[in-house]
């Protein structure tokens, strides 16, 4: 039993070492150069700075009229507003395809199913939405983001759906509601955990998209927060200290939200994952 | 009750109608454009020129072939650390909660944040890495300007991220096994190594199938990664198909952007749906 | 044991709570902040619209422009300007490079561009200027532009720009500290070039820097070498425009990638970790010999350090087989272009026009020597210059021996020349399978101009 428990033990400090290694170090690293002066910064050493350079935080969300905040603002509308519309076109999608069975449905879920798997075709997509007179507007981006992630989330709720008995929508079907009803009142009630779920993942997901914005939604006003990290590389390629405290800045929210929400997030990713 | 009038096609219009706009109609014209020359002008039609121009040009087809390369190694090489650390984050150490926080933290964060960081410490004569290096004695190597190293550093950062997530996956997958087989496989006289050999790995198998599916997926698409890291350089040596389809697209050759995008569409046609009927297949098996 | 889990049960409690508190505080801010900033705007666009009616006394006009650029000449001119015109000039940075004009054509493409942008002269003519960019060939900014300058920014009879700096030169800096300590003479051909590298790397320096981070700095090389090319065959870049030349099958044009080959072993370790910020400061404190780059260089060396570190640099042509022809390849400046679309074009057109006057261009040189003789005819700064331009440059220019860079020249840039430069010096591929590679890269770019190229 001692034996096993020295093991146990042995295991822990191997694991936690390990991971420190492989897993703290590189964050410690932008964290220690992104409270360095230029200089300092400029020799990516692992060492503490000599002074606490604070000033560095602010230098970065002032840059271009605190472009930063401009981008928070834009990420955060564009994450709330396709997750909002994923949660909705994705449920009553999911409820249909999971209970129907003919050909028509089955036709619809395979559609559905190749969007999984195929890129986005940008230069197709952007002469759409110039043609729409789309191109550029928050509605567009909104909507390309939900679209992207719309065939994983259908997917989800399908596989959430299965396990709801039937037996509840035929009640409420004899109670005389109507289909409308049965869905907003006893099915979407259900779906607290898999709407978690569904939320968590686009949101981290949207949050973190480069691609689709860097196509799709160019202009210094559209500026999404990974794009000002991005265009931040070319302008502060020689002062280490900034680019980092960019990329702080950006990891700092997702932190906060993880330690909050820490076995939320992880049972979702874990979920939405295995059934990937 | 009337299955039809109760689940109306009516709840799927939104979704059908947002993603036949914005998905289906673009790539359905993605053929048609692929084989235009197309920039600001406009389009002209011009055969199958374009894919022409992508097999015989070395600096086009340098991006099917490391496409290919880090598709496949992302999908493995993670299968491996992924699997021992599940089983060791679900052993009964005390710190396991913590260090399986730590371990998924990377897969909250924008690739470009995760190059920025790497990028720097892989830096030839300053970086972290070649310093670590050489305080045993080993010299550092150029692991992004090194033509023949780039790609594989590349590689092993996106394990290094993509590890998180299949790892979450075979702890799902490990903690849902029957506690009876491991009683079974003990009455038995099993060991450790034989119970994972015999009882956790098979048990794991549809959860190692999908982190392949997945990885292979991603890895055929990706592109911020390698473009925060390395650019597609040094030269074209780390370019992948959708650095490609970015740089033509930059150029303002929107019509061979267009036919790189559909080789894309192709290789993900063509080799990740027969991966996963077969893989499929051998799990019923 | 029981005690001490709802301890610490309790304790994750507070500390969640704490923290939602917070973030609930944050969110709640946030939320408030956004209208607000939307009302902001919108006042702030208002005003815009009407301001051009109220007085064009205070005018503000954005100005985009690469970090590449040294700003301080540019930077005292707008500051003139607004003590002067009453124009507010604001710069906005963006990257430099190959990433730069991707993020250039694509801001030009879905009409998002300043009021006015610094760019290259080789590169406007591939969007289609006349869509984008004022003309200006109904002014009398024409007239005062030097020749060859003008002709750079022509396009179907348009002119489109002014030159944001003066001229400069695609050549070798060289450290003379260096040169002194090993006793050597600036070469004449390219093999005495090659010795002097050896020596110098026998020596335990570095004889080439490569600052291939920004990989346009790899093409230096290759475009400043193009007054040997033109020495040699004076007519290649006119068949090389009709398509008849190619750089595979002209000896004297592949000769150009060629010498990337013979400096595979001379460049610092970290060449592909090095970027042109970097360089600045390792040319100027003598860790390396050469750096074969824009002498714009001179200019950022000169505003990070002082005039005698930049004294320190010297300049000279990139050698070829004839000692009695060495010469040297002129760049035209970025160049100052003035968005068509913009609403405030008449304000682009004074500061345009106040740019390149007297007072203008005085402004600029109280702040920024010359990298080289300035564009605009008939001015002569008044300050002195960088030893490197005075003595070395000049002496190019008062033998005749100039060239200015084909780029310039022709209307196929082929967009990939950056990777392919890097490809050849990290030695991944010879100089004839990039001349090979450069030619496919060029007939694409043919191809989506509409030329009538054969493969």
């Amino acid at each position: 039993m001692k034996k096993k428990k020295t093991k146990l033990l042995i295991g822990d400090i191997l694991g936690c070492t390990g991971m420190f290694i492989v897993y703290i170090i590189p964050f410690l690293f932008i964290l220690l150069n992104a409270l360095k002066d230029r200089k300092g910064a400029n020799k990516l050493s692992l060492s503490l700075p000599d002074t606490f350079h604070w000033e560095n935080f602010l230098e970065v969300i002032k840059v271009r009229d605190f472009q930063v905040l401009t981008a928070f603002r834009n990420s955060a509308l564009i994450t709330f507003f396709s997750v909002a519309l994923l949660v909705v076109a994705g449920a009553m999608a999911g409820y249909v395809i999971q209970r129907r069975k003919d050909r028509k449905i089955k036709m619809v879920n395979n559609l559905f199913m190749v969007g999984l798997m195929l890129p986005p075709a940008v230069l197709p997509t952007i002469w759409l939405l110039q043609n729409l007179h789309i191109y550029k507007s928050f509605f567009s981006i909104v909507m390309l983001e939900a679209v992207i992630n719309l065939p994983f989330t259908i997917m989800l709720y399908r596989g959430y759906i299965s396990t709801i008995p039937q037996e509840l929508e035929e009640a409420g079907y004899i109670d005389g509601c109507n289909r409308f009803e049965i869905f907003s009142r006893i099915v979407f009630p259900l779906l607290k955990p898999i709407n978690a779920t569904v939320i968590i993942l686009n949101a981290i997901y949207i949050f973190n998209d480069f691609t689709t914005p860097l196509y799709f939604y160019p202009g210094t006003d559209n500026v999404t927060i990974v794009l000002t990290l991005y265009n931040f590389i070319g302008q502060f390629q020689s002062s280490y200290n900034l680019l980092f405290a960019d990329v702080i800045i950006i990891i700092i929210p997702m932190l906060i939200l993880f330690i909050i929400f820490n076995k939320r997030i992880v049972n979702g990713m874990v979920a939405g994952a295995v059934k990937g | 009750m009337d299955k039809k009038k109760l689940y109306s096609f009516w709840f799927l219009t939104p979704a059908l109608l947002m993603f036949t706009i914005f998905f289906l109609i673009p790539t359905v014209t993605s053929l048609y454009f692929s084989m235009t020359v197309w920039n600001i002008d406009g389009a002209k039609f011009c055969g199958l020129n374009n894919f022409k121009m992508f097999f015989q040009e070395d600096s086009l087809n340098v991006g099917i072939r490391n496409t290919l390369l880090y598709a496949v190694l992302t999908s493995i090489l993670k299968l491996v650390p992924a699997f021992f650390l599940a089983v060791f984050l679900t052993s009964k150490i005390r710190t396991k909660n913590i260090l399986r926080s730590v371990l998924f933290f990377p897969s909250l964060l924008s690739l470009i944040a995760i190059g920025i960081m790497f990028k720097a410490m892989m830096h030839p004569s300053k970086g972290v890495i070649n310093k670590a290096l050489a305080v045993f004695g080993i010299t550092g190597i150029d692991w992004l300007g090194n033509t023949k190293i780039a790609m594989f550093s590349v590689i092993g950062v996106a394990i290094w991220e993509g590890l998180c997530i299949a790892t979450m996956m075979f702890i799902a997958s490990i903690q849902a096994i029957d506690q009876n087989y491991y009683e079974a496989a003990e009455i038995d006289g099993a060991n450790w190594w034989q119970k994972l050999r015999y009882v956790t790995m098979p048990q794991t198998i549809s959860a190692r199938n999908s982190i392949i599916i997945l990885a292979f997926i991603d890895g055929i698409r990706s592109f911020e990664l390698i473009w925060s890291m390395t650019g597609g350089g040094p030269g074209f040596a780390t370019d992948v198909l959708s650095s490609i389809v970015y740089k033509q697209y930059a150029a303002g050759y929107y019509g061979l952007s267009t036919a790189g995008n559909v080789i894309m569409l192709i290789l993900i046609s063509c080799l990740a749906y027969p991966l996963q009927t077969w893989l499929l297949k051998r799990e019923e098996n | 044991m029981k005690a001490k889990k709802v301890l610490a049960a309790l304790l994750a409690v507070t500390v969640v709570m704490g923290l939602n508190g917070c973030s609930s505080g944050l969110q709640g801010a946030a939320d408030a902040e956004a209208p607000k900033q939307q009302d902001e705007r919108q006042t702030a666009d208002a005003a815009q619209t009407e301001e051009p009616k109220k007085d064009d006394e205070e005018v503000t006009l954005t100005l985009s422009v690469d970090s590449d650029e040294t700003l301080d000449g540019l930077q005292a001119v707008c500051d003139k300007a607004k003590e002067v015109l009453g124009i507010t000039v604001e710069l906005d940075i963006y990257t430099a490079g190959t990433d730069g004009d991707n993020i250039m054509k694509t801001r030009l493409a879905s009409g998002d561009m300043a009021d006015m942008c610094v760019w290259s002269d080789s590169k406007f003519k591939s969007v289609g200027p006349d869509k984008y960019f004022m003309d200006l060939s109904g002014t009398n900014i024409p007239d005062k532009l030097d020749d060859t300058y003008r002709e750079a920014v022509t396009y179907n009879g348009g002119v489109y720009g002014i030159p944001v700096g003066t001229s400069m030169c695609g050549a070798i800096l060289y450290n003379r500290d260096l040169y002194e300590k090993y006793n050597l003479e600036v070469p004449k051909t390219w093999d005495e070039f090659l010795k002097n590298c050896q020596v110098i790397k026998d020596g335990g320096d570095t004889a080439v820097l490569g600052t291939f981070a920004d990989s346009w700095t790899a093409q230096v090389l290759f475009l400043g070498d193009y007054y040997n090319v033109s020495a040699k065959d004076p007519e290649f870049y006119k068949n090389f425009e009709a398509g008849t030349a190619k750089y595979a099958n002209t000896p004297a044009a592949m000769r150009s990638f060629q010498k990337f080959e013979d400096l595979k072993d001379y460049y610092n370790s970290d060449y592909m970790a090095t970027i042109y910020d970097d360089g600045c400061e390792i040319l100027a404190e003598g860790n390396a010999a050469h750096w074969i780059m824009l002498t714009q260089a001179l200019s950022n060396i000169y505003s990070l350090y002082d005039k005698e570190t930049v004294d320190k640099i010297g300049v000279f042509g990139i050698p070829d087989e004839d000692p009695d022809n060495q010469g040297i390849t002129v760049w035209t400046p970025s160049t100052i272009f003035g968005n068509k679309n913009s609403d405030k074009t008449d304000d682009i057109l004074r500061f345009m026009e106040f740019y390149i006057s007297e007072q203008g261009l005085d402004a600029y040189c109280s702040a920024q020597m010359a990298d080289g003789p300035f564009l605009v005819k008939g001015y002569e700064s008044a300050s002195d210059g960088y030893r490197a331009v005075e003595e070395d440059m000049q002496a190019y220019f008062d033998a005749g021996k100039t060239e200015v860079d084909m780029q310039s020249q022709v209307q196929v840039v082929g967009s990939d020349l950056p990777a392919i430069c890097v490809e050849v010096a990290t030695g991944q591929i010879d100089g004839k399978a990039a001349a090979e590679k450069y030619d496919a890269d060029c007939y694409k770019a043919a191809v989506q101009l509409n030329l009538d190229w054969k493969e």
